[in-house]
């Protein structure tokens, strides 16, 4: 009996937590809503403090992209003798590729290396004279066959060089790592700067938002004195503060989002112009779906701990 | 059992004021009584310290039996919720309704919706301001909005109701009239303190009277002997003996 009445009696009081709870998540809502224009601006703040880190890390995720389309320049230009002819090249050719380090050896003709060439360098037959191209890759090009060898990753491209050096009919070899090695350093070196900047924006988050909740406590305070005359509980008092830092840090963390989607749309068509001029079809990808949904969420937390912060010193402070 | 009842209670302030000093009394279940002296004779205070809304400096301080000056203050919240209070100001939401003001403490208690409409209805019937419920606090007279207070100090039936100079502010109308919603209130079981210095009115009731002054209690007039000034019990001016 006395069993039965326990039971129910928790039943009634896990209810009574979850109205509880649904009260708090309304009000805190309602007094955002209450307020539009300080909400809009605060979250305006924090979605532009975080797209800035967002952005920044999506500008390197897209120079990375890219750099990966430029593996190929990681390939090493094999340049034949003048004395060597396609046979001698194709021949070259098929031997590299059995070598175990090589992934693939191509034979580039003087033809299409002079056409790469003029395409690379914005040259071609509608800028210059008419038939001047086709005369010159028909009769005086002075382009070599070439060989364009691409190595096997985590091998020594050097060593991988000189041997290709050591062949006969091997003109000129040339390896241009110190490029991609500047590229990605400099690539390392700006992800950590974004990652410096994530920590510090983030940071900012937290602190605007617990900003924000310590003015709006300090604006609330007769109303938490009345609930705490009342029977209002300290959990009770703070809960709802602790969901508008909530809501702040997803909704910022949301209009960011926006904002960099919004910033890509506009990027998009002058990239593209870009991409043509390099005859390559480059496109901006946005972050990818994980890394926006933690970094809401992330910010969410933020949000949640800021204002925890603004709550436990401001209470303390009207209770005393 | 009193439901209330001060032993060798004192206050002090910081800066040596004695707002209270020794005062002892026990307030029955269902009594009604009236607390009287001058301003600064230790009304609030007293009122204050039952509902915890301020801690004595020494003695005890029983509500149903239990020592509130040794509740946590974890605990401190719960007995708010047994004891109504009713503030000179007021203390209302001035940008909430009517209703929403009333249903604070029962939203507080988590009680289900159907039931915090029922309830706050039937509170706002008893003071008589159904018609209001959907109005705006600073929409209302000073008369209504101390009804509004009432009407949430008794929403969620509590044992004891505590009033601060309820009809401080009010003509006399309004005030016998609130007057009279007290009675009915205690006739229905509810066991009400109130604070006042308006000592004709009260003289009209017929009530237990304590009176402090200089934060000590000097009389304690009970309904059993109440024809007139000249029976009142006059206390010693040492520490009260009042069982």
């Amino acid at each position: 009996m006395s069993k039965e009445r326990s039971r129910t009696g928790l039943r009634s009081g896990s209810r009574a937590w979850l109205r509880r709870h649904a009260y708090s998540f309304f009000s805190s809502i309602g007094a955002l809503v209450r307020q539009p224009v300080v909400s809009m601006m605060t979250i305006s703040v924090l979605a532009i403090a975080l797209s800035l880190p967002l952005g920044l890390y999506t500008a390197l995720d897209n120079v990375r992209e890219l750099s990966r389309n430029w593996e190929r320049l990681d390939s090493i230009s094999v340049f034949l003798e003048p004395s060597q002819a396609e046979q001698d090249a194709r021949r070259l050719a098929s031997l590299l590729s059995t070598w175990p380090q090589v992934l693939s050896a191509d034979p580039i003709s003087p033809g299409m290396g002079m056409n790469e060439l003029a395409g690379q360098t914005g040259l071609d037959a509608n800028t210059i004279e008419p038939g001047w191209l086709a005369e010159l890759s028909a009769e005086a090009n002075p382009l070599p066959w070439t060989l364009e060898v691409s190595p096997l990753d985590d091998i020594d491209v050097a060593a991988l060089a000189e041997q290709i050096r050591q062949q006969a009919g091997v003109d000129l070899v040339i390896v241009d790592l110190a490029w991609l090695q500047r590229l990605d350093a400099l690539i390392q070196v700006f992800a950590r700067l974004v990652e410096l900047l994530g920590v510090l924006f983030g940071a900012a988050v937290l602190f605007v938002i617990a900003n924000n909740i310590r003015a709006d406590i300090q604006s609330r305070q007769e109303e938490i004195e009345v609930m705490a005359l009342v029977g209002a509980s300290t959990a009770y008092i703070r809960r709802p503060f602790l969901y508008s830092g909530l809501w702040m840090g997803l909704a910022g963390a949301t209009l960011a989002w926006a904002l960099l989607i919004g910033g890509l749309q506009l990027l998009q068509g002058p990239m593209q112009s870009l991409a043509v001029t390099y005859g390559s079809a480059a496109s901006l990808s946005a972050p990818p779906p994980v890394l926006t949904l933690s970094m809401i969420l992330g910010s969410g937390l933020l949000g949640i701990l800021g204002a925890a912060l603004a709550v436990n010193r401001q209470l303390a402070r009207i209770k005393s | 059992m009193s439901l209330v009842s001060f032993e060798h209670v004192a206050k002090r302030y910081p800066g040596g004021v004695h707002a209270l000093n020794d005062v002892n009394f026990s307030l029955e279940r269902g009594e009604m009584a009236f607390l009287t002296g001058h301003s600064g004779a230790g009304k609030s205070t007293l009122l204050r310290l039952i509902a915890l809304l301020e801690r004595p400096s020494r003695g005890q301080v029983l509500f149903d039996g239990r020592n509130v000056t040794r509740l946590s203050r974890r605990q401190v919240p719960m007995l708010r919720r047994r004891v109504g209070v009713i503030f000179q100001d007021h203390k209302l939401l001035t940008d909430r309704k009517v209703f929403d003001n009333v249903a604070l403490p029962l939203l507080i208690a988590g009680l289900p919706w159907s039931e915090i409409k029922r309830r706050v209805r039937a509170a706002l019937d008893q003071v008589g301001l159904l018609a209001k419920e959907t109005m705006q606090v600073p929409g209302l007279s000073g008369g209504e909005q101390q009804r509004v207070g009432i009407a949430r100090a008794i929403v969620a039936k509590p044992s004891l109701l505590l009033a601060d100079e309820p009809t401080g502010n009010l003509d006399p109308e309004l005030s016998a009239e609130l007057m009279q919603l007290f009675c009915t209130l205690n006739e229905l079981g509810t066991t009400i303190l109130i604070a006042t210095h308006d000592i004709e009115q009260i003289r009209q009731l017929n009530r237990r009277r304590l009176e402090l002054k200089a934060g000590q209690i000097v009389r304690d007039q009970s309904t059993m002997h109440t024809n007139g000034d000249d029976q009142y019990e006059i206390l010693p001016s040492g520490p009260a003996s009042h069982e």
